[in-house]
């Protein structure tokens, strides 16, 4: 594929946005890790609270991808156009292919009953913001949508993932690099198609900067125990909840 | 995961779909096939295809619609992931139709105004119906209304279409096989995940059958339409394949016994409205819903 940057600027959205470029961007890595991660990769000797602690944190990623694959489904049908439409679709499959890898990789380290201990792990604070997203989906409320969907539990995610790959288990890291490598792709979404809402309509950036105030807390809360359950210092979380803020405002929503 | 759901996860469709039979396609056909002259250059036959390809957009939308919003309403992650897998074959099936009218002339430009124009009002009404359950988060009668009656229309539909084309159109034939293997797979999870849960809620039947029969209708009243308006441009093209095969070209197939070379639209419509029909009575008593029998329209 030619670079797409080359093209005029509705060809490129056109392509970018399209099924072609998602099957392009995600078959290499998808085929090279069946079930999520590089199969020739041994597991780990995890003891018992190394092991405790990862299911717990994977528990979380799973409800996180799964408040994606259900906001991202339901934006589809309000979506304000069909290139959106068609890229909401393929943010679908990656966030059920996230949710079916987590899973996967709780199987492989012992966990049965897998929707129970999902659910019996949940941070509440993260079940808070799963809640009010799919309000905001429900009320076809596109841009504040988009932007706790695709800028704000994108970056979140993107963070501990990137936080967490840095201390992982190889398998579990192997995962969590072809995670990060579709979440770049969805902020992107979210970055272009709020970009140019807020340069369309300004008015719009105080609704969203009420969204972030709301949001936040529960961000943070969510952040301070999936970062303590991955083994990171205290010393080092601020830095790194710093680090989400820093990269929602790279998004162009320092607010 | 109950046992079957595990054969309908994104890992398997990975392999059987974008890594199976998609691999080396663009826009689901190989690269570089085009329209052929005979629908290009005959303004009869290039005007009623945009018209059919229309309604293959605006049904696939409402496949987009009606699966995307159905994943919140499942209740298993196996049925969630599924359920995202088809909305991105729905998603798909959209991109690759609306490239088909771009590939016949429609300008981008005029793509809303093209659908707008040749929509067929009956099948606007079919999307509706179904798209009310789907907004009323009620998943068993959204998966029968999209997996067992939309997908089981649009599987025949193609079937037919495909046997139309296969000896004049390539590109279109390569197509709409990729899309018949897709509804296939649809078709099948919808038998299987909701046999067992009309099973627990025996109650839902009532409703469902209801649904079932409106849509009927609908679609019914559909193709009613759509042959009463191709007469002419079913000859055309029957004129021009016979031309063709007498150059070479491949004879029209028979398809579930008319013979596509000769068949009147009105044949034609009842072929495919038996076929539709029959299809829908076998499905549905697999899943334990009494098939319902819609008025003539």
């Amino acid at each position: 594929m030619s670079d797409p940057h080359d093209l005029p600027k509705e060809v490129f959205l056109d392509e970018v946005h399209s099924f072609e470029f998602w099957f392009q961007a995600v078959a290499g890595y998808l085929t090279e890790r069946p079930n999520g991660h590089d199969p020739s990769i041994e597991e780990a000797d995890l003891n018992s609270s190394e092991r405790e602690a990862l299911i717990t944190t994977l528990c979380n990623y799973a409800i996180g991808e799964t408040a994606a694959l259900e906001a991202s489904s339901g934006m589809i049908r309000f979506a304000p156009n069909r290139r959106a439409k068609i890229f909401l679709a393929t943010q679908v499959v990656d966030e059920a292919r996230h949710l079916e890898v987590l899973l996967y990789r709780l199987s492989e380290l012992g966990v049965t009953h897998l929707e129970e201990v999902v659910q019996s792990r949940a941070n509440r604070s993260l079940l808070a913001f799963r809640k009010r997203l799919l309000q905001f989906v429900d009320g076809h409320d596109w841009e504040a949508a988009l932007f706790a969907q695709n800028v704000i539990l994108e970056s979140m995610e993107f963070s501990v993932f990137q936080a967490h790959v840095e201390r992982a288990d190889p398998i579990t890291g192997d995962m969590l690099t072809g995670i990060i490598k579709d979440e770049r792709r969805h902020m992107g979404f979210g970055e272009n198609e709020l970009g140019r809402r807020l340069a369309e309509t300004p008015h719009i950036r105080a609704r969203l900067q009420a969204v972030k105030k709301e949001l936040d807390p529960l961000v943070l809360d969510t952040f301070e125990d999936t970062l303590e359950q991955v083994g990171v210092e205290r010393s080092e979380r601020p830095e790194l909840g710093r680090s989400y803020l820093a990269s929602v405002e790279r998004l162009g929503f320092a607010l | 995961m109950s046992g079957f759901l595990s054969a309908y996860s994104i890992q398997n469709w990975l392999e059987s779909c974008p890594q199976g039979y998609l691999e080396d396609t663009q826009y689901g056909h190989a690269p570089g096939q085009t329209e052929p002259a005979l629908v290009l250059d005959n303004p009869t036959l290039l005007a009623d295809t945009i018209r059919t390809t229309v309604q293959l957009v605006v049904g696939e939308r409402c496949a987009l619609a009606a699966s995307s919003g159905l994943i919140n309403a499942a209740p298993d992650h196996a049925s969630k992931a599924f359920l995202a897998t088809q909305t991105l074959d729905e998603a798909r099936h959209v991109e690759i139709f609306t490239q088909r009218l771009y590939d016949l002339g429609v300008k981008k430009s005029e793509l809303e105004s093209t659908l707008a124009e040749h929509a067929n009002p009956n099948l606007v009404k079919f999307a509706e119906v179904l798209l009310e359950k789907v907004d009323k988060g009620d998943f068993i009668a959204g998966v029968v209304g999209q997996n067992i009656v939309l997908e089981g229309m649009a599987f025949s539909v193609f079937e037919m279409l495909q046997a139309a084309v296969s000896g004049v159109n390539p590109k279109f034939a390569n197509t709409l096989s990729g899309t018949i293997a897709d509804e296939r797979r649809h078709v099948g999870f919808g038998e299987n995940r909701i046999g067992s849960l009309i099973k627990q809620h025996p109650e839902r039947k009532a409703d469902v059958e209801k649904m079932q029969k409106e849509m009927a209708y609908h679609m019914l009243a559909t193709f009613s339409t759509q042959f009463a308006q191709s007469g002419s441009a079913m000859q055309e093209g029957q004129r021009m394949a016979q031309a063709a095969e007498g150059n070479g070209a491949e004879a029209p197939a028979k398809w579930h016994g008319a013979d596509l070379a000769t068949a009147t639209p009105e044949e034609m419509e009842g072929v495919l409205s038996d076929t539709v029909l029959k299809e829908f009575k076998v499905r549905l008593g697999r899943i334990g819903i009494e098939y319902q029998t819609p008025a003539a329209p």
